[in-house]
């Protein structure tokens, strides 16, 4: 599959999404509607779907806040921002993509915004901390990849939508538990609405899920070809393997649904948010990819990793 | 109208249509290339704005080297002047070469090698050579998936008549850094 057909197909899937959206929306609210009065229905779908296109608007800040990535001062991370500067003109993309650091230990990156040229990437001090500058660049080529096929793109919808699902679920069945005496309908409608508000996050969570797999493949194949370089993109995969502290997010993304509080709610999208654009989680199994990669570039990967400087020391030193 | 008229104009339009997808994608292929060539260009500008600096930093140091200076700006000037990807990947070798003489004419002078312009020139020059090789492995790219588009079926036919002439390579003769993909036919 070639880049522009990649392209296509992600505009194709963005519209099936956002329809798919808008269907699942409109259950939603027709079950609040049911339950309670038709009035509020619409005013929960109305809610929601003014929530939608704001989020949308207001995504890369969004992103940024729910990642706790930060922005920081260009001058002290300056070779870091010549690697992204080079990727970016070895991937042909129309501008380099800003930098963001989120403090955390775990090795990670991600990639946000609707369009290539307001987009940015995020790594972790873990992942300058843990790879040498070889595959820290292939990491960085893997993100660059994904807003050059406008995956960012298509993820940013896809967590947006699933955040606002979640929270018209959530609120259904809040209204459905504690609703009292306004509530309507018989039990049935009522058993209908339980299992809808309990279901449709996991059923968004799904559409999230299936988006985001292959596309790894193609990012890493992506990322190869950007470097020329196919064995560092498997390198970098195999450290990501073998750091231990990547665990702590393997089931963070199914948190959505016990909700209490806004300020909880982004604790959980951060989650959810995370799992998605993580190099490693809803995504093939690294030992899938690191044979996609080898077969690819016709090499094998040695038993054990090079000892390399890690890129932040060098960062630190300059 | 008789059905095979139908089926006539159906199989018509359905090749109309796939021309001009198909010439659509020439034009797009061809953009990229372009695209490509100036962000080399962009690259390689930049580092011509700085050699002239690093030229002064270094002759203020050791003005006596003189044969060194002339190569750099010799081969500054051909770089400048070259027309066609493959003879600027020449001339760029050529410069590279000049440069590594003239660090190498730098090492000799501890108080140069420690000056924090000289440092920051190096740095920027680093960088620069850095900026040029990437730009040259997206550009090359372009250019091989634009030469075999416009040297496959059906497109080798009218190619040449609708304007697509294969590009050439930002690479010097028997360079390695063309993407390892085999294709059908050569850019002349």
């Amino acid at each position: 599959m070639t880049l522009q057909e990649q392209i296509r197909a992600n505009r194709l899937r963005s519209a099936i999404l956002v329809v798919g959206f808008i269907a699942l929306l409109l259950l939603l609210a027709g079950l609040v509607g049911a339950i309670l009065d038709v009035s509020v229905g619409v005013v929960a779908l109305a809610v929601a779907l003014g929530y939608a296109i704001v989020a949308i608007l207001r995504s890369r800040t969004m992103v940024a806040r729910v990642t706790g990535a930060r922005e920081v001062d260009a001058a002290s991370i300056r070779p870091l921002r010549r690697l992204v500067e080079n990727v970016s003109i070895a991937a042909g993309l129309p501008a380099t993509p800003e930098i963001r650091i989120v403090d955390d230990p775990a090795p990670n990156a991600f990639a946000a915004g609707l369009r290539p040229e307001r987009s940015y990437v995020g790594v972790t001090t873990g992942l300058l901390e843990t790879m040498p500058k070889r595959e820290l660049e292939a990491v960085i080529a893997h993100e660059v990849a994904h807003i050059r096929q406008r995956d960012t793109y298509l993820m940013t919808m896809a967590v947006i939508f699933a955040g606002v699902i979640a929270l018209v679920a959530d609120l259904g069945f809040r209204a459905l538990v504690y609703g009292g005496r306004s509530r309507k309908g018989g039990a049935l409608v009522a058993a209908a609405a339980l299992v809808g508000f309990l279901l449709a996050p996991y059923a968004a969570l799904l559409l999230r899920m299936s988006l985001s797999r292959r596309r790894e493949y193609l990012a890493d194949a992506g990322a190869a070809e950007i470097l020329n370089d196919p064995e560092a993109m498997a390198l970098a995969l195999r450290r990501l393997e073998l750091d231990p502290t990547t665990i702590r997010y393997a089931d963070a993304s199914t948190a959505h649904l016990w909700v209490e509080s806004p300020t909880d709610r982004v604790e959980s999208d951060r989650q959810g948010v995370l799992a998605l654009a993580r190099l490693f989680d809803t995504h093939p199994p690294l030992r899938e990819r690191i044979r996609a990669l080898e077969e690819a570039g016709g090499f094998r990967l040695p038993e054990r990793l090079p000892s390399d400087t890690p890129f932040a020391l060098t960062l630190r030193s300059e | 109208m008789p059905w095979w008229g139908w089926t006539v104009i159906a199989v018509v339009v359905a090749l109309v249509v796939l021309a001009v997808l198909g010439y659509n994608r020439l034009v797009r292929l061809r953009n990229e290339v372009d695209t490509g060539w100036a962000n080399i260009d962009v690259q390689l500008r930049r580092r011509a704005d700085l050699i002239p600096n690093l030229v002064e930093a270094v002759r203020g140091y050791a003005a006596h080297e003189r044969a060194v200076f002339d190569e750099v700006t010799r081969a500054r000037a051909a770089l400048g002047e070259a027309s066609s990807p493959g003879g600027a990947a020449a001339a760029n070798d050529e410069l590279n070469a000049a440069l590594g003489r003239l660090l190498a004419v730098a090492e000799a002078y501890p108080e140069l090698k420690a000056s924090e312009n000289f440092l920051r020139l190096q740095d920027d020059l680093t960088d620069t050579e850095d900026k040029i090789a990437a730009a040259r492995r997206y550009y090359n790219t372009t250019v091989m998936r634009y030469n075999t588009q416009i040297q496959s079926l059906p497109w080798v036919l009218v190619a040449r008549a609708l304007g697509f002439r294969a590009r050439e390579f930002f690479s010097a003769e028997g360079d390695a850094d063309v993407p390892q993909v085999a294709f059908a036919g050569s850019a002349p």
